[in-house]
């Protein structure tokens, strides 16, 4: 590199209320360069890219773009710059085209005001053809799929004459032939002139594609270091700040009979395309199944029909001998499914309820809590001090509010219920997602000792640590099926295989 | 969302899409009810039942392709036509001609919508930039009280129009501020807003004109006479005399269409309505896109609102619009959020005004049973929203305030 | 954005209805509707000083004579009693439907649902209410009363559930529902009580109004003078009612699954809650308080039920203002319900002296305070200006250094 970076974001400083999101971060980013950012949920990396892209102004700190001294108020002065942003949830207006989407407010216009749709169009083949995309600029947004529409978001910032890319955990929406697709299109990027800052939390990705990778950890930039001598084990210490072995300290499973049994489980999705086709399998009472799998690939559906939420097209579940097939989702709770949500917030919790009222959600229409529709406050409160006691729950009693809770904690208060309910099968869905290792730690032993008192746990998560350390067995969902049987011992990168759909990855999009 | 999608739709054949079958389903309902009344009054079942039929087969052939709507609609208007269609065959030819002198029909038909049209275009603006707009009856009121007083005391229906729409603009600026940089709840905004209009109007109506009444000789929106057409069979009775007003909801109607669907304005008001943050990120300023569609929403009611009282009762009482805002918000929900489809549901809503001014003819002196006409708009509005003939759906970011980064 | 910080109320989503009150609740207490009161009333003044020149404390003073609550004062003289007395009865008289149509907006806010419909909800409850009391002449007093209040509450509780049920089934939007269902009612009664209309009074053949109620179906009037509309036992049930919005609220496990919902419509999905069903229930509970509203008052003191009796009536309307400004809670309505009750027959015709103010003019001005205490209520101008801008100065302190 010569002569002053590109991009060079110097002690970049960032306060929210009780917390310091960014501490005096450096950054730099060369010509033709993918310079990523890898850090753990919430160590800093989306607010510090919020703040060269003008969503949020810098405490302190200074954005040199070609060595000039900058400021950004609005994403407008940093689309003037130069920055296009790939959000990880994108800015796309569903029911647009491709072409509307990409010219939004900086549109071709015809007599000053017309929106000359076919200039958009034109400009979009262009685009499209020179980076080698495969688009059609007339078709609805919402009629393509995720890969296509990160292209399109792609698309939007080169229209803007980005030279500066930012892509925030682009692969985390991604089947794995998608995420194929992106590297290339990013390598073609890279070759064409633009530089590129890649935002992630998964080693593998940072290291097969970057060039530089910078790790923050909880607000503060750990290191800068070239891919070349990088690994992934390196990488993972500064990342988390010490050695990661999350292998859950068990002992060997002893499994009983069958709890949940699952035969030939069909389940369509809301657009009514098969999710879940054909699986089958069984959890037995004092194991831990996992279901290993990238995100998209039926999980939901899965879960979703597990719990009643959503009725399977075809197929059988059953809890012991108890059909819950068709049941609905209170059927399910009162057949001993318990159920540990994947988004605690939107679907465990009731913020604004205490927690008592949260600890009863799913036993409020029972004796002691309620008789004959009529409910017991107090009796709630008593049962809530006593299970939050019991699972440590920490920064407020039994009327606190469940909003002013921390991550951990809500997470904890959602185990507490759906252990206490003394269920026989529990599903645990990315139980730990969001959560830092302490927490985390707190819930793979929780639900290790829940198994040894004999329950069947059912364990879905996209963290293959996770699956490894946890499961006693491990099967692997690829575009709705079974698609393999492991054991705890395989290796990550077999599993990562099997989750792809074998090498080759031709079966996917 | 799930990372597999189907591919983009293929477009259908364009003559013979489900969509334009569906259109001429509704056509040939029309006209099976058409045929039985003057001039052609048919006399015998068999016509309107043929069309009739014909165009409940083109709704079933139409919805069978995906043409939703437009099909189910040809289906009920085929089923409505052989229904009325029959019924007039069934009455006498001069009780017929003396009811359904159709040119002024139809000229009572628009005076009726206009009104409708301008509050529901003007609601079209606010709401597609995802404001949701329950004052439209509160602009159209300050728009009818600010016109007379405006030219009663300028002596102008001019200035009086002009005066009128500072008004609108006005009271939609206390909903903008309110709902945008407040970011209270559209719908309890719109509620006030509404009693704000109607205690303010009524207020200063009562302080400057006393409780006896409006003031009369109140300079008019004029007529437009085309005198060329007046002898032209037809057409002449119904567009020789039109009032100005109305010929501008016809310009606005086209204006509206080409700045929402066809101009980077458009573009942007509908980018803030679907998807406010994507906006945003694009640099497009959500609040000051909201801010200008939500005063133009004023302006067009209060433009309705004058039409009403200069243009088309000529005077002024408390509480004129009578709920005329809610059927404009009813004709916008009906029609999609679209200029033409608002227009549409305006006119069948102002030709059931038209048709309850006149029916008392079939009825006893005073009768109540025509008031029952007024049901009709609200109850297509809720068969609309329920998704019975096709579901209307707002537009996605509609009712939610946003908060900038 | 993933990883921004959870502050009071989190950037970028959007906090439900529900979740909103409940931060007002929070927020302010009792204080903030206070203050919002005074701002409303201030402005209305200015108005009336702007506008009309007369001095707006004088008007108010008057206003508030016209009220009967100087009937609490003990100082005032024995005939200024009587009035005061007589006053009072017809301001509680109007504080009886206001709580009640207050009600019926403040449960489906529980819910997350805004029950725009309080008016038809009303209009619905009288019709049902003086068809059966004017008919079913067999029935002895009590049951007969007990029929029409029931099938009167269960008429408006109908009608709101064709809203419910509607959003639970098709997701149509409530407040578009109950907006229509209203203009329905205000043109269906002119049709009923209108001349050839089905409940119309046929012994007063060109007058738009019902025959009257069977005289053994008025509730009784335990204060004041039964025929000069003194009040009658529908105060207490009103009172009831508030009672039993609170116990169905905080004790009844339909209560808690109505607030779940409310608050996070899918958490209460997972925890097997019928979502739908409490959307329902909610929406007919809300109705049965409206339905019950136009029942009490026709029963008690309106007999019989006219086309300008639908029409001109705005109970239900400025029960959003009272659901709103008593923060949906018990006593919170009770208190906003009185002083609408009041605002309202402070500024009738028959109570303000026309030689201080004209009535005309005064009704418009309640009209306008109505509107003004909605938009500040319905704002977070006051509160959650204050409650954030606390919140920015403890922020403040603990970052910020001495220096």
């Amino acid at each position: 590199m010569e002569g002053a970076p590109l991009l060079d974001l110097r002690k970049i400083t960032k306060r929210f209320p009780g917390v310091l999101a960014n501490d005096r971060i450096d950054f730099d980013l060369g010509r033709n360069e993918v310079h990523a950012l890898l850090g753990e949920n919430g160590a800093g990396k989306s607010t510090l890219m919020n703040v060269l892209y003008g969503l949020y102004q810098p405490d302190e700190g200074e954005i040199r773009i070609k060595g000039e001294s900058v400021r950004m108020h609005s994403p407008k002065d940093a689309i003037g710059r130069g920055i296009g942003m790939v959000h990880q949830h994108f800015m796309l207006i569903p029911v647009m085209t491709v072409a509307e989407n990409v010219v939004l407010a900086t549109e071709p216009t015809r007599a000053g005001m017309l929106l000359d749709y076919n200039a958009a169009r034109k400009r979009v083949v262009e685009i499209s053809r020179t980076f080698n995309f495969a688009i059609n600029p007339d078709a609805r947004v919402e009629s393509i799929t995720i890969g296509q529409q990160q292209r399109v978001e792609i698309l939007k910032a080169l229209y803007r004459g980005a030279e500066i890319l930012i892509l925030d955990e682009p692969t985390a929406v991604l089947t794995p032939q998608e995420a194929t697709e992106l590297f290339a299109i990013l390598r073609t990027l890279v070759r064409e002139g633009m530089s590129v800052i890649f935002i992630s939390h998964k080693l593998n990705e940072v290291l097969e594609i970057a060039d530089r990778i910078t790790v923050l950890r909880r607000g503060k930039k750990i290191d800068t270091v070239p891919r070349e001598g990088a690994t992934e084990k390196g990488l993972a210490r500064m990342m988390v700040g010490r050695e990661v072995l999350l292998r859950v300290e068990k002992s060997q499973s002893q499994p009983g009979e069958p709890l949940l049994q699952v035969e030939n489980l069909q389940v369509l999705d809301d657009r009514g395309l098969e999710a879940v086709r054909g699986v089958s399998f069984e959890v037995r009472a004092g194991e831990i199944v996992g279901i290993a799998g990238v995100d998209g690939n039926g999980q939901t559906e899965l879960i979703d029909a597990l719990t009643g939420l959503r009725r399977p097209k075809d197929g059988r579940i059953r809890v012991g001998d108890h059909e819950i097939t068709r049941a609905g989702a209170r059927d399910v709770i009162e057949s001993g499914i318990g159920h540990i949500p994947e988004d605690r917030q939107r679907r465990g919790l009731v913020l604004e309820f205490t927690l008592a009222e949260n600890l009863a959600l799913e036993d409020y229409r029972y004796p002691p809590d309620s008789r004959f529709g009529w409910l017991f406050p107090r009796r709630m409160i008593a049962r809530a001090r006593l299970l939050l006691k019991e699972f440590d729950v920490r920064g407020g009693g039994p009327q606190t509010r469940a909003a002013s809770l921390s991550g951990g904690n809500q997470q904890k208060v959602v185990i507490a219920r759906e252990v206490a309910r003394d269920p026989r099968v529990l599903l645990a869905a990315q139980p730990t997602r969001g959560l830092d290792v302490g927490a985390i730690e707190y819930v793979h032993r929780r639900l290790v000792e829940t198994r040894d008192e004999k329950k069947a746990i059912l364990l879905v998560s996209l963290e293959l640590e996770e699956i490894l350390s946890l499961s006693d067995r491990i099967l692997v969902i690829y575009e709705g099926r079974i698609v393999a049987k492991r054991t705890p011992d395989v290796s990550e990168e077999e599993l990562g295989i099997a989750m792809t759909g074998g090498q080759t990855g031709e079966a996917a999009a | 969302m799930i990372a597999r999608a189907e591919p983009g739709r293929l477009p259908s054949s364009r003559l013979l899409g489900a969509k334009n079958t569906g259109l001429l389903g509704i056509g040939l309902g029309v006209l099976a009810f058409w045929l039985t009344l003057p001039p052609l009054t048919t006399r015998t079942v068999l016509w309107p039942l043929i069309f009739g039929l014909l165009a409940v087969a083109a709704g079933i052939w139409s919805t069978r392709r995906g043409g939703g709507r437009a099909g189910w609609s040809a289906v009920a208007s085929g089923l409505l036509g052989i229904t009325f269609g029959v019924l007039a065959t069934r009455s006498s030819t001069a009780h017929l001609e003396e009811i359904v002198v159709w040119s002024a029909l139809i000229a009572s038909t628009l005076r009726y919508a206009t009104p409708l049209t301008f509050a529901a275009i003007g609601g079209m603006f606010s709401e597609r930039s995802g404001v949701v707009n329950i004052g439209l009856e509160g602009m159209m009121l300050m728009g009818s009280f600010f016109g007379v007083w405006g030219a009663d005391k300028t002596n102008s229906w001019a200035l009086g129009v002009l005066i009128a729409v500072v008004a609108g603009i006005a009271l939609a600026f206390v909903h903008a501020v309110f709902t945008i940089h407040l970011r209270a709840d559209q719908i309890v905004i719109g509620t006030a807003v509404n009693f704000l209009a109607l205690g303010l109007t009524g207020y200063l109506f009562v302080s400057s004109y006393g409780a006896e009444g409006a003031p009369t000789a109140i300079p008019e929106i004029p007529d437009v006479s085309l005198g060329f057409l007046t002898d032209v069979y037809f057409v002449g009775p119904v567009f020789a005399n039109l009032n100005l007003m109305i010929w501008l909801s016809f310009a606005l109607l086209l204006l509206s269409y080409v700045v929402m669907f066809r101009t980077t304005i458009g573009l942007r008001i509908r980018a803030v309505g679907e998807h406010p943050r994507a906006a945003d990120t694009v640099g497009i300023s959500v609040y000051r896109t909201r801010y200008a569609a939500v005063m133009t929403s004023g302006a067009l009611a209060a433009l309705g609102g004058a039409y009403l009282s200069l243009g088309f009762v000529h005077t002024f009482d408390q509480n004129i619009t009578g709920g005329r805002g809610f059927i404009a918000l009813a004709a916008l929900i009906f029609g999609k959020w679209r200029p033409f489809g608002a227009f549409a549901a305006a006119l069948l809503f102002g030709f059931s005004s038209a048709l309850g001014d006149r029916l008392p003819d079939y009825f006893a002196e005073g009768s109540a049973v025509p008031q029952l006409f007024n049901v009709l708009p609200y109850l297509l509005t809720i068969i609309a929203v329920a998704g019975v003939i096709g579901r209307s759906i707002p537009p996605r970011a509609i009712g939610r305030p946003y908060t900038k980064q | 954005m993933t990883e921004a910080p959870t502050p009071a109320e989190p950037e970028g989503t959007i906090p439900s209805p529900a979740a909103r009150l409940a931060l007002y609740q929070r927020a302010g207490g009792f204080v903030t509707p206070l203050i919002t009161t005074i701002f409303a009333f201030f402005i209305g003044g200015l108005v009336v000083l702007v506008v009309t020149g007369k001095n707006p404390i004088s008007t108010y003073k008057a206003i508030f004579n016209g009220t009967g609550l100087n009937w609490l004062f003990p100082w005032i003289s024995h005939d200024d009693r009587i009035t005061a007395a007589f006053n009072l009865q017809a301001t509680l008289l109007l504080t009886t439907t206001l709580i009640l149509t207050g009600l019926a907006v403040a449960f489906a806010f529980r819910c997350g649902l805004f029950n725009i419909g309080g008016q038809g909800q009303y209009a619905i409850g009288s019709i049902v209410a003086v068809w059966v009391g004017s008919s079913f002449s067999g029935l002895a007093g009590i049951p007969h009363i007990l029929l029409a209040i029931v099938l009167g509450s269960l008429a408006g509780a109908a009608l709101a559930g064709i809203a419910g049920f509607l959003k639970a089934t098709v997701g149509a939007h409530e407040v578009i529902t109950t907006i229509m269902l209203n203009w329905i009612l205000f043109w269906s009664a002119g049709y009923i009580f209108g001349l050839e209309g089905p409940l119309q009074d046929k012994t007063q053949a060109s007058v738009p109004v019902s025959s009257n109620i069977a005289p053994d179906t008025h509730l009784h009037v335990f204060w004041g003078n039964p025929v000069l509309q003194g009040l009658h036992v529908g105060f207490f049930i009103a009172l009831g009612a508030l009672v039993a919005y609170w116990l169905l609220l905080n004790r009844t496990t339909l209560g808690y699954e109505v607030k779940a919902v409310g608050f996070n419509p899918e958490a209460a999905r997972y925890a097997g809650i019928g979502v739908g069903r409490s959307i329902f229930l909610a929406m007919a509970i809300s109705g049965l308080f409206a339905g019950l509203a136009g029942a009490v008052d026709v029963l008690g003191w309106q007999f019989h039920v006219g086309v300008d009796d639908i029409q001109g009536s705005s109970v239900g309307f400025i029960g959003i203002a009272v659901a709103l400004l008593g923060r949906n809670s018990a006593p919170g309505i009770f208190f906003s319900a009185l002083l609408f009750g009041a605002l309202v027959n402070g500024t009738s015709t028959r109570n303000l002296d026309p030689e201080i103010f004209k009535p005309e003019l005064a009704q418009n001005l309640t009209l306008m305070i109505q509107g003004l205490v909605l938009l500040f209520v319905g704002t977070d101008v006051l509160v959650l200006y204050l409650w954030r801008g606390r919140q920015r100065l403890m922020f403040w302190r603990k970052t910020e250094p001495p220096t």
